[in-house]
């Protein structure tokens, strides 16, 4: 009796697990997408505060896993190697124009296909409150009489906020020591805990911390200023012609289906609409910017020369 | 201190609403389910019923998330004890004595006393919870790359000749691990290293593979190898009396329940494998202070009983640095920020005072759910106990079955069920030879998290090794490390030959 019963139950559990195979319509199951970063970064935090606005008009859930690693290429190799059935699917963001000029990727944007862009982001450096620099010129003169004293914090090396905080150091004519971490959350974490003296990041990593009064903006790469900390000058103000940020959108492996794109980038554009969605990315102090297919392809298109052109240049 | 316990009154209000009750039930019926199950971890279960939690407001919907996380820290210990088969990282220790408990027809106690000393150490890393979260937060601030490095040195010191069998077969062993762990690619610049032109051994082997395959294959495959009269024999059934533990299991386990419970409370705020580290810690504590240390691997209670403890308070002390600081220090928790963030509330510095409903409420229910989780497991003991009068030539095939749908829905991939069959076939020489699969499977994890912080703090010191001694905390775990290592050295110069005597325990 008993024996029966457990040969069904296992049998039963084999049948539920496989089900989806047999299925029609995509979407039959969850849909992933991969995050190249450790938790708790700018795009770890976008993407699981958008998830569930998506899959709201998906019909299933949308589930965020991180890869990190390798600066994203650990993330970014699986994505790209993903089966095109719309199932995987991969946060793309400015590093994916940066890292293939920096190290031998096995991949570079032309292996994705573009679903749709959401935040637009300026970078900055972040300090801890109680650091001795007042303003961004003391900053800056202590890091040209102490070279390569000044630890920065990235989220991985040769990604996006390592190559701001590379560009950045050319403009202003210093130099730092930079440490890569796997993520934005890990790199705010050693931040907090006084192991490196800066961190170069993009909202929302570390601004609740600086609304709580732990860690400061010392340099803000934005045209503007930022709407939740208006007393935060930027770096364009202060005399240093310099704007960098980040893009973060989405993207599928190359040969997904056009259908299944456009029923995942209509799912996403409605997720990014829902008033509540809207109301959480403003807490979190980032910058909606929907693109739609074309124009975030066109988008990775110009990225990835012109971070081409500015590696080449930083590397002389 | 009084404040807490007020905070702590009004949350017990919040959690005992009614629908808060029932999701807190819920998220500890899933959660118990998924821990049974090998393969599906708390990961895939939590993000799976995210969607669900749409119409809930913040509470109970973390309420619910919660109860699937320590839920599954319970069920996780099931398959260990009754089938050789770890159902995620946090039970392989589980393996070593559970399984030999299940064998002597054990399995019931040894299910009970994993239940117990989870509902024990669970309410008390609860209690660490309410009255230590900030300063602890700001403790395991304490660690960067340079202290995390001598903490792994430690770890991997200490804790690789775990079941006590043979130091130079442990260390053999890790180093395979190490070797294993540095598959993939190059966690800090993204090189690709011994991936040999193959596009799936990109991402590194699954750890999931390598522990199912070294005990619940190895295992199978040992059983299949012996003779066959031996395959049509049942494992020693258990009578109804001997279903749940004695007095004398009790004396003996609640020790390694409450040091277990300490230990996992405090790893768990150390970013990273936690679980992992614990339970070995745990174990290996219990076998280094025991009165019978002989009968460790062999079916010794304490040997399940301290590391289903640790696993549990680890997994309450992990929320600390995620609700004080807004950082998941692992992907379980990193989920929990998902829910978090869908219903507007940012976690950080701020979440304290800004929605101490929210906190209280949360901290209020993990009480009420360990106690329902109690309530829930142990009449299930007989049940699963009685799994094992299946006869062998029914039941190994089963397993086989079970072992590679589970490896499947790790990471939906073909490639980690010959993976596991691999390691599989390693675990039943490694059996064979008696070479111990424990030190293996640490080393896997801790091996990448080595070299990061290793890197990482030359980086930080301008390749200075000094900066791992110049640091007080570092300092202190590399000194610790270093005397466990002279330690048997010493012993082997003063004494002539290991006199702890055979004592033979006589089996009740």
């Amino acid at each position: 009796m008993l024996k029966k019963v457990v040969i069904g139950l296992v049998l039963s559990l084999f049948v539920f697990i496989s089900t989806p195979l047999f299925a029609a319509e995509f979407p039959t199951k969850e849909v992933q997408i991969i995050i190249p970063w450790a938790a708790g970064g700018a795009t770890d935090l976008i993407f699981r505060a958008l998830a569930p606005y998506a899959s709201k008009h998906l019909g299933k859930p949308v589930v965020v896993v991180n890869r990190p690693g390798g600066g994203s290429a650990v993330g970014y190799t699986e994505g790209a190697k993903a089966k095109p059935d719309g199932y995987t699917l991969t946060s793309a963001v400015t590093p994916l124009t940066i890292l293939p000029h920096q190290v031998s990727t096995v991949y570079t944007y032309r292996d994705f296909e573009p679903i749709l862009n959401v935040v637009s982001d300026p970078s900055m450096f972040l300090i801890r409150a109680d650091a001795p620099w007042k303003s961004l010129k003391e900053f800056l003169d202590f890091a040209k009489n102490n070279p390569n004293m000044i630890a920065v914090g990235n989220s991985g090396a040769g990604g996006g906020v390592h190559l701001v905080a590379l560009a950045f150091e050319k403009a202003a004519g210093v130099k730092f020591n930079h440490i890569p971490f796997s993520g934005g959350g890990p790199s705010v974490t050693a931040l907090l805990g006084g192991h490196i003296n800066a961190v170069s990041v993009s909202p929302p990593e570390g601004i609740e911390h600086v609304k709580a009064g732990k860690l400061r903006i010392i340099a803000l790469f934005a045209e503007k200023r930022l709407e939740l900390f208006p007393e935060v000058p930027t770096v364009k103000e202060q005399g240093i012609d310099f704007v960098m940020g980040m893009w973060r959108g989405l993207v599928a492996p190359k040969g997904t289906p056009p259908d299944v794109i456009k029923k995942l980038h209509d799912a996403f554009k409605l997720g990014m609409e829902d008033p509540a969605f809207q109301k959480t990315a403003k807490d979190m102090a980032i910058n909606l910017s929907y693109l739609g297919p074309e124009a975030f392809g066109k988008l990775m298109v110009h990225d990835h020369e012109f971070y081409g052109k500015l590696i080449k240049e930083i590397k002389k | 201190m009084l404040e807490s316990l007020q905070n702590l009154a009004n949350g017990f209000g919040i959690a005992t609403a009614i629908h808060n009750l029932f999701y807190c039930l819920i998220g500890a019926i899933v959660g118990t389910l998924i821990g049974v199950l090998p393969g599906i971890g708390p990961i895939a279960g939590i993000a799976l019923l995210i969607p669900a939690t749409f119409g809930l407001n913040a509470t109970s919907a973390i309420i619910m998330l919660a109860g699937i996380y320590y839920g599954a820290m319970y069920g996780g210990s099931t398959t260990s004890i009754l089938l050789n088969v770890p159902g995620e990282t946090a039970s392989v220790i589980t393996c070593i004595d559970g399984y030999q408990m299940a064998q002597k027809g054990r399995a019931g106690p040894a299910l009970a006393i994993a239940a117990i000393g989870s509902f024990i150490a669970g309410t008390l890393g609860i209690f660490g919870l309410v009255f230590l979260a900030p300063p602890l937060a700001q403790a395991a601030l304490a660690f960067g790359p340079p202290e995390y490095f001598s903490l792994m040195i430690f770890g991997f010191i200490v804790l690789s000749n775990v079941t006590g069998t043979s130091l130079l077969k442990a260390l053999m062993m890790a180093t395979i691990g190490l070797i294993i762990g540095t598959i993939g690619l190059d966690p800090v610049t993204g090189d690709t290293r011994f991936s040999f032109g193959s596009v799936s051994l990109l991402g590194g082997i699954e750890f999931v593979a390598v522990a199912i395959g070294l005990f619940g294959i190895g295992e199978v495959l040992i059983n299949v190898h012996q003779p066959k009269e031996l395959l049509d024999q049942r494992v020693i059934v258990p009578r109804f009396r001997d279903l749940y533990p004695s007095l004398q299991d009790l004396k003996r386990s609640i020790g390694a329940i409450l040091r277990g419970a300490g230990i996992g409370f405090g790893i768990g705020l150390v970013p990273g494998p936690a679980p992992v580290i614990a339970t070995y810690s745990s174990y290996m504590i219990e076998r280094k202070i025991s009165k019978h240390p002989e009968e460790f691997g062999k079916g010794a209670i304490e040997g399940v009983a301290g590391p289903e403890s640790a696993n549990n308070s680890s997994c309450q002390s992990a929320f600390i640095p995620l609700f004080v600081l807004g950082i998941p220090f692992g992907p379980v928790t990193a989920i929990m920020l998902g829910a978090f963030l869908i219903h507007g509330v940012s976690p950080g510095p701020l979440l304290i005072s800004q929605h101490p409903e929210l906190f209280w409420g949360v901290i209020a229910s993990m009480y009420i759910g360990n106690f329902i989780l109690l309530l829930l497991n142990l009449p299930f003991v007989p049940f699963f106990a009685n799994i094992l009068r299946i006869p062998k030539r029914i039941l190994l095939p089963l397993i086989i079955l079970f072992c590679m749908t589970g490896m499947y829905t790790v990471n939906n991939s073909i490639f980690d069920i010959w993976m596991m069959l691999l390691f599989g076939a390693l675990g039943f020489l490694m059996r064979k030879w008696a070479y111990e699969g424990a030190p293996l499977l640490l080393a896997l994890v801790l091996g990448p998290k080595l070299e990061v912080a290793f890197r990482q703090s030359l980086m930080l010191s301008h390749g200075d090794f000094g900066v791992f001694v110049n640091r007080p905390i570092s300092m202190a775990f590399l000194l610790a490390a270093g005397v466990f290592l002279t330690i048997p050295v010493i012993r082997m110069v003063f004494k002539k030959k290991g006199g702890e005597g055979n004592r033979e325990k006589v089996k009740g």
